[in-house]
């Protein structure tokens, strides 16, 4: 085999501390080694081409570019070594910038061991076998979870592009927190009003399944090539017959039992129901836990009024399949509930502020109920506890966030703006109402956020006070409201109508079961962990996987429907082409050699191992061996280090490529 | 003892079992020796008495019974604790092996010696599977029996008191005397790789010529691939021609898997491996 | 450096994602270490076998590092967890038989702990420096030579 070295001078980065040209010499009289040259920017158009001369002109088999890291441009000079006609994986680099001259001052044992460094690489070159990028064909279809704004936003915009979409929501309607919104920052506009087409063009669109209260048990497969297992659950009701009528709705007899979830326990509901009357689809579900009928066996009032023969009392949970190539997960948020200590917490809860114990302390998207024209109250601000009019309301800010001592350290980014908003529509609908909100500080970074804010407090007269609420207390029908304004360096005391607590934007409870059925990493909180914060931000390690929104980390609407699009296009990216190149960096079993104790599945991360059956010349299984899946592998080559014959073995890292690295040590520190 | 062969007998004849892997008298001394019965005249000669030493589960992966029919096998408790292993390490299928399980009383260290307290195989002692832990039939009782004192942990307690040093340089003294004869992974009922890792030539991990350098890592390596696996019946240390204290690498060991991982293996056929699994607090002092 | 201080030869395994891109990171950052390391680039902790360490004592290294990505930052979910449990196992044993954690070490170092890697790897040289030598495997690797 005959071997190129090619040592770049990286301007001088390299070149001041390590002496190019005597590792260009030195490494000529290494065995194998057939030219060796120094140059000042390998990396350059003349720079590859002298490793393309050089392939072409020396007849060389393979190349060691001793340059930057291969992070860096490994990829360049497998390209430049392909162009030149040779196997672009018979390229290795020999990483002399960042793991040497830029971390040794001393040029001779710089030098030396940049020499070293060669040697490591040409030994493993030497061993190194032609490979071809693999192969998978891709399906060009969808699965986006959750249907509120960013899931929706990705399945129109996958869909609009001509490929199909599955999406996936657990409610028995789409539409997510900004269905409950009552108008929106920084515009003020009608949640609802821009919301519910969107809904409505998901729900006719001929390219769009939609599954809700459904839910993903369980994913299988790897990018563009996905089989994800969906539970329907039972809605008891015949989906196809219902026609949305209503009629079931307003003749059940349990009005004033069920806890009404969009209203976020403002209102009841009946057991059966659709969320809200915009619903998508407008088809009601029975909730088994208050039904009459699942409690006693009596009543059927439903079934009896319903024309259409639709319910289905009988109905079970349904498993469906679907194949899908690309995943998003847009699964959202939930307001952190202060009114007791979570579970499994290290959360002290907020229990001094008294939500949960005194009725007109709520969150924020209680308010948002409160202020919608849809809502428990048509509108009008009432409190909840006497439907009176409150006329003095305090805000809180950052409860459970930037908070490390009780609640998260993270900001959730959005409650600065929503606060604005909700004491801003208090204020055009109680004109004579005083609005305070308590703030660490503003963050309303964002286009028109600020001029939002400074027009909550100039034009709409709400008075902003620095400072945090130490006690929430009730006395004389008020709700003394104990702070300290930090600016005047002095306690508050506010007898307050009512409070909003913005409370911290938290993953879904069930985040985290999620991640480990699709194989996303999360951080601490349980939101999703993107692969680059900043170059990477929608992607997951698991390829082909993409999040959007708030389960991300805390965002707003018009980020979430950014990233959603943002998330959309890497699906779209992936359906761009027929077939996936992944490198060839898979493990293969030496089949002879197999004893099939299958270590290797056990601790294979990827369940790439399968167990291959062995039959003998009357085709009886005689015994089991391993397979590699090499779709799913992904090269961490676990299984080649946990086999103790060494029968199982990652290309690219293989026994023999690594010994001789290790022997190129008897040669070095010399 | 005529519990066993009348058991036998009935497996043959019903045909429950192909063979029967067990216990024969030998040619005039206390010895027994493995013996395999194929009908109703051989299950007359199986024997089972404090001289059968061996671990007869290393016949059981043997490619001349493996996957051939239902293969009956005398176990002792610590011999049951290998067929557990190799079960759970898909060598035999749990369908296609039948456990004669033997109540054990302990057997003798020496094949010379007769049996008496002193005389107590090292791995006898403290043994917690004297009935074994799975059987499909259980043959005798067991009885009290005085124990001497457990050598083989104050040794390897001694030794982990010595330096780096000192403990390199009885490990090397050891090792010095190795030939490479390979009794050890013969006699193993759990060393059954088609290709064992000494015998790889691309790349030679193992030197194979019979130097303190390639002895030194045979044996580490050796004692590596048993960690968490190993079930402690001596065999390797019985054979071993030139006395390498075998025993004082698996019983570490053992004592390493136990201690890190409360693991013991062979114990049973529900609890996972210890290699190919793992704990999020799996201890890390040890890593900067 | 020196002549007469001893410069110890560290053979350092690293996994691609996280150790390698730290020890990437510190050259970017431009911080210093000892030259005394050279580093075999493994994808994952997973990857390297315990062969891979004896085999490096027989090739004249005074000491060995392993390096991979902190528990919950493996690039493949679960290769670090499984080395883990195999490092436990070893270094257990490599202790008993004498090659102790003076020469035998291990670290998470991720992609953003440039200054740590610096840290470690300045340590395992200074602790290698410290023990001198490995005159028990060179004796024995060079009877190996003589023998062959």
């Amino acid at each position: 085999m005959k071997i190129g070295v090619f040592v770049c001078h990286c301007g001088e980065n390299i070149g001041k501390t390590v002496d190019c040209a005597t590792v260009a010499q030195r490494a000529a009289k290494i065995p194998g080694v057939a030219y060796s040259v120094d140059n000042k920017y390998m990396c350059s158009d003349p720079g590859q081409n002298v490793i393309k001369n050089a392939i072409r002109e020396k007849k060389l088999d393979a190349v060691v570019v001793a340059s930057c890291s291969p992070h860096m441009h490994e990829k360049t000079f497998r390209k430049a070594a392909a162009d030149a006609g040779i196997n672009k994986y018979l390229c290795e680099i020999a990483n002399v910038r960042e793991q040497c001259s830029w971390v040794h001052d001393n040029i001779p044992d710089a030098t030396d061991k940049a020499l070293d460094l060669v040697r490591i690489a040409v030994e493993k070159v030497k061993r190194n076998i032609p490979l071809t990028a693999i192969r998978v064909p891709v399906t060009k279809r969808a699965l986006v979870i959750g249907g509120g704004i960013s899931g929706i936003q990705a399945a129109l915009d996958i869909a609009n592009s001509g490929f199909e979409v599955v999406l996936v929501e657990k409610e028995p309607s789409i539409g997510g927190h900004m269905s409950q919104l009552s108008e929106t920052f920084p515009t003020l506009d009608c949640s609802q009003c821009i919301l519910t087409p969107r809904m409505v063009e998901v729900y006719q669109h001929p390219k769009i399944k939609l599954l809700t209260y459904s839910e993903v048990e369980k994913v299988e497969g790897f990018i563009g090539n996905f089989t994800v297992t969906i539970k329907k659950k039972a809605r008891s009701i015949d989906e196809e017959k219902c026609t949305g009528c209503g009629l079931c709705i307003q003749k059940c007899p349990i009005k004033k039992k069920a806890f009404n979830e969009f209203e976020e326990g403002l209102a009841t509901r009946p057991a059966i129901y659709v969320p809200f009357p915009q619903a998508v689809p407008n088809i009601p579900v029975i909730d088994r836990s208050v039904c009459t009928y699942y409690q006693t066996g009596k009543c059927q009032m439903c079934l009896k009024v319903c024309g259409r023969e639709a319910i289905l009392f009988e109905q079970q949970d349904t498993l469906v399949t679907e194949e899908v190539g690309s995943i998003v997960i847009a699964t959202g948020y939930k307001l952190y509930s202060i009114d007791k200590k979570p579970e499994d917490s290290e959360i002290k809860g907020y229990g001094e502020y008294g939500y949960g114990k005194y009725k007109d302390v709520i969150d924020g998207l209680q308010f948002e109920r409160i202020a919608s024209a849809s809502g428990p109250t048509n509108g009008e601000i009432l409190r909840p506890s006497d439907k009176t009019q409150p006329k003095k309301i305090v805000f809180i800010q950052c409860v459970g966030s930037r908070d490390e001592q009780k609640g998260f350290s993270y900001c959730s980014k959005i409650c600065c703006m929503y606060t604005a908003k909700h004491a801003m529509l208090y204020k055009h609908k109680v004109h004579d109402g005083e609005a305070y909100v308590f703030y660490m500080d503003i963050r309303a970074g964002g286009k028109m956020y600020e001029e939002f804010v400074r027009r909550a407090i100039e034009e709409d007269g709400v008075k902003y006070i620095r400072g945090r609420v130490s006690k929430i207390y009730r006395q004389n029908g008020k709700y003394i409201v104990k702070g300290e304004d930090t600016i005047a360096g002095m306690p508050v005391v506010i007898d307050a109508d009512m409070v909003v607590l913005a409370t911290a934007m938290v993953a879904q409870p069930n985040a985290s079961k999620l991640a480990q059925t699709i194989g996303v990493p999360y951080d601490k909180y349980g939101f999703y962990q993107e692969v680059h914060p900043k170059l990477r931000p929608v992607e997951v390690s698991t390829a082909g996987v993409f999040l959007a929104g708030a389960c991300q980390s805390p965002k707003d609407i018009p980020e979430s429907v950014a990233m959603a699009s943002a998330a959309a296009a890497k699906s779209l990216v992936l359906f761009g082409s027929d077939y996936l190149e992944r490198e060839p960096t898979v493990a293969v079993v030496n089949e002879a050699n197999c004893a099939g104790c299958f270590y290797c599945l056990k601790v294979c991360p990827y369940n790439a191992i399968e167990k291959k059956e062995v039959k003998n010349k009357l085709g009886e299984i005689i015994d089991y061996i391993a397979h590699v899946n090499a779709g799913l592998c992904q090269g961490c080559g676990t299984c080649n280090a946990t086999c103790p014959s060494k029968s199982i073995e990652l290309i690219g890292f293989n026994d023999e490529q690594i010994y001789a690295e290790i022997n190129a040590f008897s040669e070095s520190f010399v | 003892m005529n519990e066993l062969r009348e058991k036998a007998k009935e497996l043959l004849l019903n045909n429950t079992v192909k063979l029967i892997i067990g216990y024969a008298n030998g040619n005039g001394h206390n010895r027994t020796y493995p013996f395999i019965a194929r009908n109703a005249a051989d299950a007359n000669r199986l024997v089972f008495n404090e001289y059968c030493v061996n671990n007869l589960a290393v016949y059981l992966t043997r490619k001349e019974f493996k996957g051939k029919g239902i293969i009956g096998i005398v176990a002792k408790g610590c011999d049951v604790k290998a067929i557990i292993q190799l079960i759970q390490e898909n060598q035999i299928n749990k369908d296609e092996v039948y456990i004669i399980g033997m109540n054990c009383n302990g057997a003798v260290n020496q094949l010379d010696n007769s049996f008496e307290k002193t005389t107590l195989a090292q791995k006898c002692i403290n043994c917690t599977v004297r009935t074994p832990a799975l059987y499909h039939a259980l043959i005798g009782t067991t009885k009290d029996i005085e124990e001497p004192a457990d050598t083989l942990g104050e040794k390897i307690k001694e030794v982990e008191k010595l330096n780096a040093d000192s403990r390199w340089d009885f490990w090397e003294a050891q090792f010095e005397k190795c030939i490479k004869c390979y009794a050890c992974r013969q006699v193993c009922p759990l060393c059954y790789c088609e290709q064992c890792i000494v015998d790889k030539t691309v790349p030679r991990w193992i030197e194979s010529s019979a130097h303190t350098r390639g002895n030194f890592s045979w044996n580490i390596i050796r004692a590596f691939h048993l960690s968490g696996r190993c079930i402690g019946c001596g065999e390797c240390e019985r054979v071993c021609p030139m006395d390498i204290p075998l025993s004082m690498l698996n019983r570490k060991m053992s004592i390493i898997a136990k201690k890190e991982f409360d693991y013991s293996a062979g114990v049973s056929l529900d609890s996972p491996t210890l290699v190919g699994t793992y704990n999020m607090k799996d201890r890390q002092d040890f890593i900067k | 450096m020196s002549e007469e201080k001893f410069q110890p030869k560290i053979v350092a395994f690293v996994c691609n994602w996280c150790t390698y891109t730290g020890a990437d990171l510190a050259g970017t950052s431009r911080l210093k270490y000892q030259p005394n390391v050279r580093l075999i680039r493994l994808p994952c902790t997973g990857r390297i076998d315990p062969v891979f360490i004896i085999k490096a004592f027989e090739k004249g290294a005074d000491g060995v590092l392993v390096s991979g990505c902190h528990p919950g930052d493996c690039h493949y979910n679960l290769g670090n967890l499984h080395a883990r449990r195999r490092f436990i196992l070893f270094s257990e044993l490599m202790n008993y038989v004498g090659i102790d954690s003076s020469r035998l070490h291990f670290s998470w170092v991720s992609a953003s702990e440039g200054k740590k890697w610096v840290d470690v790897i300045n340590e395992v040289i200074d602790t290698v420096r410290e023990v001198g030598p490995f005159k028990k495997y060179q004796k024995i690797n060079k009877e190996f030579v003589l023998h062959e």
